[in-house]
């Protein structure tokens, strides 16, 4: 169906040929371009220069060279069209195959083909406008490429220190960031990139904005966070922000982004993309600041915590340490060693009498022993055997008090450790240590005293051997019966004609005795 | 204090880390009085933080290489030029 919306109806009487009637009167047939020439002025002369035609799009073809074919058609006709590089770069939404479309433009011929085309300059969907159509189309794509997936979406850096604005430096939008920053925020630094935010290019604008200052982010010392928007208007006015080019850059941020474009109703892509929408810019620093006197209130709280809960711990503690006060050995701290210097004064008396007792034995046994000794050898020999005895017994009381005086320094020791350490830690291995002295000592001392007992019964052996043989070498013997070889010490051992063997000092001889009689034995 | 100044976020963890600690009472007395200084002072730091009372608002200008410099931004009033 073709509407012709001229302001004049189309009057076949007004085409006034008569040049042409001439030509075809002078000339017989025409040539093909002469019918062709008369066809386009024919149409172009009776048809309006712009016309609005409704159709479905079929065929719709876009040329490398940008030029865009495609065939509008209802159920009775097709009507050729062609949409210039110019007009179709200016499409806002994508025309396809069996949408229903308002073309505006005029009806030529196209000589070479011999066939009319509508040049369209202008399309727009039917029922919605083209914007919006383009809005839900590109919602759509880039819904299935995900860019608004939930995942992608980050969180909003809870303390930002510094904040990047993409927006116009003029707008409302920029002076009700600002005002409410100071507000509630003011310790913040704020980068302002400046853009257009409508006409031609302001998207590229954006989205470069949003890439720069994420390239530099690090040089400008750290950006934690990105508002992009602008203040309220038409649909028309908010299209940048529509515009793939900035949903790609916001989707690619890698600072958080806020988005506020508009007002409360308005949704642009941008919204859509960024890591949180705010409904208006003033929403949008409110989304992106805490409130200071809150913060400082957290501060304040953490300072009372803190305190309570050292003060609390230090409770506990002194009433721990005033606890181990009141147990006994703090309270009386020399009880237990005084206990231990006890068992010491003890055990070393003990030592003291079981020595006196050891020596007093071995005395006695050398007295015993000295007669016989005396009997037997010369009294120098014996003398300094004696004199050797008794060194023995002055070391072996020397090295009984020096282990003494030993023990009773390592007490003291003890006793001055004691006070250094922790009495409670202290005392166990203390007390330990003790008790192994304490039973080592007898043991040591009763070894030696074996073995000085043991050296004294050879010495004594040694001595009685050597002094019987040098007693024969003064011209001493010894008579022995020759049965049984008793040592004769009796005439009562004798009988007349009894046979004797005496020992002298270089051999024995026998002899009988003769003239047996009784003789005084001498002293 | 570390080699790098914290974040306030960080101190905030910091210090959420220290009372914990301390509240738990799983660490010393003494150890507990030196996490409370610690606390005390990332309180100041934050605080310090938090202190500059003015808005620093600068202007990003793109230089030809890509870099960006930044010059004071002056605020005009509150006029709308967008709408």
């Amino acid at each position: 169906m073709v509407c012709a919306m001229a302001r004049q109806p189309f009057n076949p009487n007004l085409i006034q040929v008569p040049e042409s009637e001439q030509l075809y009167a002078r000339s017989g047939p025409l040539t093909v371009s002469q019918v062709t020439v008369l066809v386009k002025q024919a149409i172009e002369s009776a048809l309006p220069p712009t016309l609005h035609v409704i159709g479905e799009i079929s065929n719709f073809k876009r040329h490398s060279s940008g030029h865009v074919y495609f065939t509008l058609k209802d159920r009775a006709s097709e009507l050729s069209c062609v949409m210039w590089r110019s007009a179709a770069a200016k499409l806002k939404f994508d025309p396809t195959d069996g949408l229903e479309v308002i073309a505006t433009g005029g009806v030529e011929v196209f000589e070479r083909a011999g066939r009319y085309q509508l040049y369209v300059r202008k399309l727009e969907p039917r029922g919605v406008g083209a914007l919006e159509l383009a809005f839900r189309q590109r919602c759509e794509k880039l819904a299935r490429e995900g860019l608004f997936n939930e995942k992608h979406k980050r969180p909003l850096p809870a303390y930002p220190t510094r904040i990047a604005l993409v927006t116009s430096p003029t707008g409302a939008a920029v002076a009700d960031i600002l005002r409410t920053l100071e507000r509630r925020y003011p310790c913040i630094a704020v980068l302002i990139d400046p853009v257009r935010v409508q006409g031609p290019g302001s998207a590229d604008e954006i989205a470069a904005a949003i890439r720069r200052v994420n390239v530099n982010r690090v040089s400008l010392g750290g950006v934690d966070l990105m508002i992009v928007g602008r203040g309220g208007g038409s649909l028309e006015d908010l299209w940048a922000f529509n515009e793939e080019v900035v949903a790609r850059a916001i989707f690619a941020s890698r600072i958080p982004i806020v988005s506020a474009v508009g007002h409360e109703v308005d949704v642009t892509i941008a919204d859509l993309v960024a890591d949180v929408r705010a409904a208006t810019p003033t929403a949008a620093a409110e989304l992106a600041v805490p409130v200071l006197a809150d913060v400082l209130a957290g501060l304040d709280a953490y300072v009372l915590r803190l305190s309570r809960a050292v003060r609390s711990q230090a409770e506990l503690v002194a009433a721990r340490v005033s606890a181990v006060l009141r147990r006994s050995p703090f309270r009386e701290p020399l009880n237990l060693v005084h206990r231990r210097e006890q068992l010491v004064d003890e055990l070393s008396n003990r030592m003291h009498r079981s020595l006196i007792e050891l020596a007093r034995a071995r005395r006695h046994r050398l007295d015993e022993l000295e007669p016989v000794v005396q009997r037997i050898a010369p009294h120098a020999h014996l003398l300094k055997r004696a004199v050797e005895l008794r060194d023995a017994e002055h070391r072996l009381r020397w090295a009984m008090s020096t282990r003494l005086i030993e023990v009773e320094r390592s007490i003291g020791r003890c006793v001055r450790r004691l006070d250094r350490v922790s009495p409670v830690n202290a005392f166990p291995r203390f007390a330990d240590r003790l008790h192994r002295v304490a039973d080592a000592l007898p043991v040591a001392m009763r070894h030696r005293f074996s073995l000085h007992r043991e050296r004294l019964r050879r010495h004594v052996e040694r001595l009685g051997a050597m002094s019987y043989k040098s007693v024969l070498g003064r011209g001493f013997s010894i008579t022995r019966t020759r049965r049984g070889r008793m040592v004769v010490r009796s005439l009562r051992q004798l009988e007349d004609r009894q046979r004797i063997v005496t020992e002298i000092a270089d051999g024995e001889f026998q002899s009988e005795v003769v003239n047996l009689s009784q003789l005084e034995l001498f002293d | 204090m570390g080699k790098r100044k914290l974040t306030f976020e960080e101190a905030l963890e910091q210090l959420e880390t220290i009372a914990e600690r301390i509240e738990q009472g799983k660490i010393g007395l003494e150890e507990s009085i030196n996490q409370y200084e610690r606390g005390m002072a990332l309180v100041k730091q934050c605080r310090d933080i938090l202190a500059k009372a003015e808005l620093k608002i600068e202007r990003l200008q793109p230089r030809a290489d890509g870099t960006v410099e930044t010059t004071p931004f002056e605020r005009t009033g509150e006029k709308d030029g967008e709408s």
